[in-house]
């Protein structure tokens, strides 16, 4: 599985690196990648609120930062 | 890297662009954590949910339910120092599985009748077939007959709240930042502190980021273990974990560490796609189990002789969970951003792997369409799919072929009894369903409305289904560990740049005549409500206002005081008392939203939360409850009661009635809404229903109350002044539960002078009188103290409030205005028997534009 993800990976370095025709983004083409739809994190309360539902009711709640969060004991 | 979020106006269009290009750099775009936004936001969550499948048991319990409250600032010191703030607070109540066992071990049974908090973990004699499957035997007949269904054995909780706070400090430079933060989290049993560290950095004229986290926690366990299933939990695993104490009960302990790191790589794909790839590793050590989860054993021997059927006998009993010291986690995850031009929409995939030390491996998939729909409004559909492994040490139940006690005879002679070997079990062993196989789908909706001048309302909604019949490539865990769930959560955003870009204090927010907002300084004291009016037709107000309440000390009799042996006698009308109270706390969190159609009439919603907590001891010398359920109740009392959740809902309107020259009078006219529970009850113990909690401890008045007030302020030069009378009379005679607090009078005046142009300190005198309860609960609960009895409930109280208001004049904060006021109880009169008021504070933050 991790080598299904070493793909996507390898292929972003190598668009950083601008090896892969990706990178003909110039600062003032980034009119759309600007909106607030566009944004990794739109709704920060709301989604940490269905994550620590998730979390309570997952195994897979360790996501490699610590927030806290409790005991989960319910 | 200077950017600004402030609106621009239209004729600013090339700006605008500029603009909106420095915006896209990625590490404006991309780490919203520390996105250029100045806010303050507040969040209600409710977690809902549904019953447990336990065949011909009905519980008469409540499923788990959550209820939680948010709040978040996110604050520029400079325009490159960045500061964010997190509290956070979750109430929960209801029942929850403990343990696994086949339907045939009836764990939900209680005294045959309902099912419980009081679990049935020791069953006694089971029956299984010679390959070890279950027999059920019926109740008539005797005959067994082979039955594997499963199903959980719930137990249920008295209400318990969890608070969280964190901050987090970011400093940027113009191609990389650095954050550090930390927090802590603190529920009865369980401890979390925790500190992180991040880095970004920015190549590539910023179309590639790379951000970096570490993090560390450390938490600790301190379970008060369930009384009631105690004498039937083994604990001969678990070595000196768990501490027994003097009186009995038992005392669970443990810590725990966990090291996260993260890699993650952004990078910008096209004009309208980017796609980012996150790796995360967590090692954690310690101790790792659930405190409250025990896992079924089934002894059997397989050397005894079987019964007429065929039949195996065996023997149950349950053991404290045992999860391996140390999991190790690996998580990648791939998004992918892809912005569809023709709608002006966003599709957002994300796939997330994880696997772990402990067997367990997870897929999750998502979806979301963000479509802003213009005028504001935005709304994001999302589709959710979760999938998981079981854990390696995963087991519904176990069977042991060794027998529980070993009946045999020595070579002397002599009858002994061979007990289990407990080295025969495995090492770790839990019957946790969240560590079982299984998947789940999601689906939910969130839909944003931003206002004119940076007001956001957020209102999302999602729906949770779990099932072993969906987890990936098959295999899951039976269905009577299906279970469904709702969440549903508002939120409201305040956008400060977008406020103060806006000239907040021209518009409105004035009184008195005053030009400068500065001048606000002369507001009244924190803890008076409804104190001014907005004075400019479509003015808007959103405050946030704190009060918190403590009672502690020795026991009053009207204003004086009254020892155990007297409290005893006297205090519970005829009834002996039992326990006393000996402190009460209770926290108010409320939001105040204003609005002002004209000058002369404003209107006002306030919505509140509310949590309380109780200790109470034993009185010297009561007796013995003769009542086995009074009994149970008092042994319960040595906990620590607490409560939370949302309380009434205030609307109210307020009328100019005088504004000349210095002086300002108007009147409220409200109502309080019902919206807090006074149905909350103490979880059943020792096999009795301790029903109902105690009246304060309800989270609302449960009845429509009117709520009139009649408010004078005055000011002349650096000095303001005022004075106000309010009232409270309830609408109905009793609420849902049978019954009402008394009606109250409230009259205090206040003098102010302002310090420094941008501070002022106030004086404040209060007395308050307010009835005794009427009524009584309509539904089981048990009298053991005063706080039971309607008639100690209310009095009179006088007291000295002492305050300091600043408002911010200049700067990232102008406008805001900040206000505080301790408020020392000065006597108390009370009805009854009653704890002393010792201490009272109000805080608000306003922001009026």
């Amino acid at each position: 599985m991790i080598r299904f993800l070493l793909v996507p990976t390898t292929a972003l370095l190598l668009c950083g690196a601008g090896l892969a025709g990706c990178t003909g983004v110039q600062p003032w083409e980034r009119g759309i990648l600007a909106k607030p739809h566009m944004a990794l994190e739109r709704y920060p309360l709301p989604e940490k609120f269905t994550g620590h539902n998730h979390g309570s009711r997952e195994a897979a709640a360790g996501t490699g930062s610590a927030g806290g969060g409790g005991c989960g004991c319910y | 890297m200077a950017a600004t979020e402030r609106p621009q106006s239209p004729r600013s269009s090339a700006l605008q662009a500029l603009n909106t290009a420095a915006l896209a750099l990625p590490g404006l775009l991309l780490a919203s954590a520390q996105a250029a936004e100045e806010d303050v936001s507040f969040q209600y969550g409710h977690y809902q949910e549904s019953n447990r499948e336990l065949y011909e048991v009905r519980s008469r319990f409540r499923p788990i339910e959550v209820e939680s409250l948010q709040g978040m600032a996110r604050l520029k010191f400079t325009d490159r120092l960045k500061f964010t703030a997190n509290y956070t607070q979750d109430t929960w109540s209801g029942a929850t599985p403990i343990a696994t066992a086949p339907l045939s071990f009836r764990g939900n049974r209680d005294r045959g009748i309902i099912s419980g908090a009081t679990p049935n973990l020791q069953n006694g004699e089971v029956y299984f077939d010679k390959q070890f499957r279950p027999l059920r035997q019926d109740a008539v007949t005797g005959a067994l007959r082979r039955d594997d269904r499963l199903v959980h054995t719930l137990s249920s909780a008295s209400p318990e709240t969890r608070k969280q706070g964190d901050f987090r400090l970011g400093y940027e430079w113009d191609e990389a930042a650095l954050t550090v933060g930390g927090g802590t989290s603190v529920e009865h049993d369980y401890e979390s502190n925790f500190g992180n560290l991040g880095g970004r950095f920015d190549f590539n004229r910023k179309l590639t980021t790379l951000n970096l986290n570490l993090s560390y926690t450390a938490s600790s366990t301190r379970a008060l273990l369930d009384h009631d299933a105690t004498p039937y939990i083994q604990r001969t695993t678990y070595g000196n974990r768990v501490e027994v104490r003097s009186d009995g009960s038992q005392i669970l302990r443990g810590s725990r560490d966990d090291w996260a790191g993260t890699v993650g790589l952004t990078q910008v794909l096209t004009k309208s796609s980017l796609a980012e790839v996150l790796f995360g590793y967590t090692h954690a050590r310690g101790y790792l189990a659930n405190p409250y989860k025990v896992v079924e054993v089934a002894f059997v021997d397989p050397d005894q002789t079987p019964g007429a059927s065929g039949e195996l006998r065996g023997e149950t009993l349950a053991f404290l969970e045992r999860r391996p010291n140390t999991r190790d986690q690996w998580t990648a995850s791939l998004r992918y951003v892809l912005h569809v031009d023709p709608l002006d929409a966003a599709l957002h995939l994300n796939y997330g792997y994880f696997h772990d030390s402990w067997g367990i491996d997870a897929h999750t998939f998502q979806a979301d369409w963000v479509q802003p729909l213009g005028s504001g409004w935005t709304v994001t559909p999302r589709v959710r799919y979760y999938s998981q492994d079981g854990a390696d040490f995963y087991h519904p139940y176990l069977i042991s072929r060794q027998a529980a006690n070993k009946v045999v005879l020595d070579d002397a002679g002599n009858v002994r009894v061979i007990p289990y070997d407990p080295r025969r079990l495995p090492d770790a062993y839990s019957s946790d369903h969240r560590l079982s196989g299984y998947g789940a789908l999601s689906g939910g909706i969130t839909v944003s409305k931003e206002f004119a001048r940076g007001f956001t309302l957020i209102a999302d909604a999602e729906y949770y289904s779990h099932a072993g019949s969906l987890k990936l490539g098959g295999g899951g865990e039976g269905a009577y560990s299906d279970f469904n769930y709702y969440a549903v959560n508002a939120t409201l955003k305040v956008n400060l740049d977008a406020l103060s870009s806006a000239q907040p204090w021209q518009g409105g927010h004035e009184h008195h005549g005053a030009h400068h907002p500065i001048h606000h300084g002369g507001h009244a004291p924190a803890g008076v409500m409804f104190n001014h009016m907005l004075s400019e037709p479509g003015a808007m107000m959103v405050g946030y206002r704190y009060m918190y309440g403590h009672q502690a000390g020795g026991m009053l009799r009207g204003s004086g005081g009254i020892g155990d042996a007297a409290l005893v006698a006297l205090g519970c009308g005829g009834e002996p008392c039992y326990v006393t109270p000996t402190q009460m706390g209770m926290h108010m969190h409320m939001l105040d939203l204003m609005y002002a159609p004209t000058g002369w009439l404003n209107l006002m919603l306030m919505p509140q939360f509310v949590d309380m907590h109780m200790f109470m001891r034993p009185l010297a010398g009561a007796p013995e409850a003769a009542d086995p359920g009074t009994a149970a109740a008092v042994i319960h009392a040595n906990h620590e009661h607490t409560t939370g959740g949302v309380g009434d809902t205030g609307m109210y309107a307020l009328f100019k009635l005088l504004d000349s020259g210095g002086h300002h009078l108007h009147a409220t006219l409200g109502v309080s809404a019902p919206t807090g529970d006074v149905g909350i009850r103490l979880r059943d113990t020792h096999r009795q229903q301790l029903g109902f909690i105690h009246y304060g401890m309800q989270l609302g008045t449960g009845t429509w109350d009117f709520k009139p007030s009649l408010t004078y302020t005055g000011r002349n030069g650096d000095w303001s002044w005022g004075a106000q009378l309010s009232g409270t009379k309830r609408l109905e005679d009793r609420n849902e539960s049978g019954f009402a607090f008394g009606d109250s009078f409230q009259s205090t005046a206040w003098g102010s002078y302002s310090v420094l142009d941008w501070l002022s300190a106030s004086v404040r005198g209060v007395y308050t009188v307010r009835g005794s309860l009427a009524g009584a609960y309509n539904g089981p609960y048990h009298r053991i103290g005063p706080m039971d009895y309607g008639a100690s409930y209310g009095g009179r109280y006088w007291d000295l409030g002492l305050g300091l208001t600043a408002v911010v004049p200049d700067g990232a904060l102008q406008g805001n205005r900040f206000s505080f006021e301790w408020i020392q109880p000065l006597h108390d009169d009370v009805n009854g028997y009653q704890l002393p008021r010792d201490v009272g504070l109000a805080a608000t933050w306003s922001y009026g534009f």
